[in-house]
């Protein structure tokens, strides 16, 4: 069927907001860019899995078949999910949720709107090899939220590039929860389990009793492998069977401290207990930079050198 | 408890079956459904499907490991059942509610209650009598009421398959309750659509069921009465139930005993056909009420960690 969902168009009134423009399509969403009725920027998700609803003209969203209308509102789950996940936490590193309504037969999340990119499209844009600077202060800040994130009893479960978004003056935001799920309350029937090859865990694909905060740990050392390799690592289930996966060790020695790169090699361990175990963790060993406090020390030497020269 | 349990349900000679029987039992309760579709297009087998499933579906939740009010339960899926359809409605546009009948009995503590809209309908057979019954909420229940015309004339009326309640109609239903009826060994209870009864008067059906074992006289019953609808036939549909550990005439193996399930663990039975809303498997619907519930959960959420 090439029969695509039409998008709000321009000036659609929703709400107190006016719609902008489109600023992506998934394949269970559309996010637009709004403003609010004092003019301020938002970003709006509209719930509309292609795959179930149609919307060919106008604003309603309809069931494209009576079958279809179970699975709209089974997936709607996933979207109130994300909601309840974002609703709960305001930290500067993860997306901000304002505002949660239902219209035109369908449901909407209002973020805050952000200017940036996201890290994928830094690593497709970039021109040479990614600073281990750049790479560290992104994952530090990142690794903040997903603590924050954690705390809440929460997994992100989708951690790669496409979901890191990088402010304008650098600073990382986590986004697109749809496939967070509330660790603690899982005794429901669990939601069809989405992930992405080459950043998801192992047991997202065989185990989903194992998933923990180590296998959000994963997905961040996948995907600050990403930034060094500008491809994902080998996808965790082909891994399983057959791991071609060469150590970031091997790869980029020399190029990067030893420390990063151990780093990357140990959140990418298959067996799940042999990674950092929690966020906390993981930062830790990212911490303890000894490349950079030789570097450091050496300016600092030079600098010492400089100021007996002068003050002599 | 110990039971034995039969349920079967026949097309007859339509095209397709809208009629939907439904049983969950755990170890201290009982559950039987059954609903007969109304109305043109796939409307009155969405509805069946859709008040059959929610009243399993509420059941397995309240009982826990029993109700605490078996009539109320009965009142209040009723009510829910009728509003579900009309959002459903709602959903799709439907120039028409899709609608159902539907009875319902629950078994607990030794006692029966039972709740009726519609002309589906309840039995409960002692020792080769028949000890109590639903009354239709139709046109010549009515006239038989008011003396108009006689018992007899019930299933040959022209007017026979109008009724004046039922779940999705335009008026609010009209609920039957029974009494809180205490059950002995050996009862029968049956449940079953009018396209059995109209073609089994009760006293064929009490000589079919309350002598011999029901396991095997249930089917032929059926059988016979699909015969007798011959091409005009309607959809039939029934549950049949013998209560307590029973006598010689009932095979020990065949009865059913709660005993050995976990309180909290329940054995269903759903029969159905055709599943149109069934796609998601056992992924449950969202009703309104939840989404409006997680809306409201979702904004007081973000109010309180507003800074």
């Amino acid at each position: 069927m090439a029969v695509t969902n039409q998008s709000l168009p321009a000036n659609y009134q929703l709400l107190n907001y006016r719609i902008d423009r489109q600023i992506s399509r998934g394949g269970f969403s559309i996010v637009y860019r709004a403003y609010d009725e004092t003019g301020a920027p938002v970003a709006i998700k509209e719930y509309l899995p292609s795959s179930l609803v149609l919307r060919t003209e106008g604003d309603i969203v309809r069931a494209s078949s009576a079958e279809n209308l179970t699975s709209f509102r089974y997936g709607m789950k996933c979207f109130f999910e994300e909601g309840r996940a974002l609703a709960k936490i305001n930290h500067p590193n993860v997306v901000r949720v304002l505002n949660f309504f239902r219209a035109n037969e369908t449901v909407y999340m209002v973020m805050r709107y952000e200017r940036g990119r996201t890290l994928q499209q830094q690593i497709q844009m970039r021109q040479d090899q990614m600073s281990e600077r750049f790479v560290r202060h992104v994952f530090m800040h990142l690794l903040n939220g997903l603590r924050e994130v954690h705390t809440h009893k929460l997994l992100h479960l989708d951690i790669k590039p496409a979901n890191i978004y990088l402010r304008t003056d650098g600073t990382p935001v986590l986004l697109d929860f749809g496939a967070a799920r509330q660790t603690l309350t899982n005794t429901r029937a669990k939601l069809a389990p989405m992930y992405t090859p080459g950043f998801a865990a192992p047991e997202q694909y065989r185990d989903p009793d194992r998933l923990g905060p180590w296998t959000d740990v994963y997905g961040a050392g996948a995907s600050m492998f990403a930034c060094l390799a500008a491809f994902a690592p080998q996808a965790a289930d082909a891994r399983v069977q057959e791991d071609h996966l060469v150590s970031a060790k091997k790869i980029w020695a020399g190029q990067y401290s030893d420390n990063i790169l151990e780093v990357i090699d140990w959140c990418l361990r298959l067996d799940p207990l042999e990674r950092p175990q929690s966020v906390f963790a993981l930062q830790k060993a990212i911490r303890d930079i000894p490349t950079k406090k030789r570097k450091l020390s050496f300016l600092g030497n030079v600098k010492k050198l400089l100021f007996t020269e002068i003050g002599a | 408890m110990r039971f034995t349990i039969f349920q079967e349900s026949r097309r007859g000679s339509r095209k397709v079956n809208q009629d939907r029987i439904a049983y969950t039992y755990g170890r201290d309760t009982l559950l039987l459904v059954i609903c007969d579709g109304m109305g043109g297009h796939a409307g009155g087998e969405i509805a069946a499907q859709i008040c059959a499933r929610l009243f399993i579906e509420r059941f397995q939740q309240e009982a826990k490991p029993v109700l605490r009010n078996p009539l109320k339960f009965l009142q209040d899926t009723m009510q829910r059942a009728h509003a579900a359809l009309g959002s459903y409605a709602n959903q799709f546009s439907m120039l028409e509610t899709p609608r159902t009948t539907c009875v319902a009995v629950v078994v607990q503590a030794g006692h029966a209650y039972w709740a009726h809209v519609g002309d589906s309908r309840f039995y409960l057979f002692r020792q080769g009598g028949l000890i109590a019954q639903t009354k239709d909420h139709s046109k010549v229940q009515y006239l038989v009421d008011q003396g108009l015309i006689g018992a007899h004339e019930v299933v040959t009326h022209p007017d026979r398959n109008k009724i004046f309640s039922c779940l999705g109609g335009l008026v609010e239903p009209i609920v039957d309750l029974s009494k809180r009826t205490p059950l002995r060994n050996g009862d029968v209870m049956v449940l079953c659509t009018d396209g059995l009864w109209s073609v089994m008067p009760q006293n064929e059906m009490a000589t079919w069921l309350t002598s011999t074992p029901i396991l095997k006289t249930a089917p032929q019953m059926m059988r016979e009465a699909e015969k007798r609808g011959g091409p005009e036939g309607d959809n039939l549909s029934t549950i049949v139930v013998r209560w307590g550990a029973d006598l010689a005439t009932e095979q020990a193996s065949t009865a059913t005993v709660t005993e050995s399930l976990g309180l909290g663990e329940f054995e269903t039975a759903i029969e159905k056909t055709v599943t149109l809303t069934d796609r998601a498997g056992a992924n449950r619907d969202l009703t309104d009420d939840e989404i409006e519930r997680a809306i409201q959960e979702i904004q007081s959420t973000i109010q309180k960690y507003r800074r």
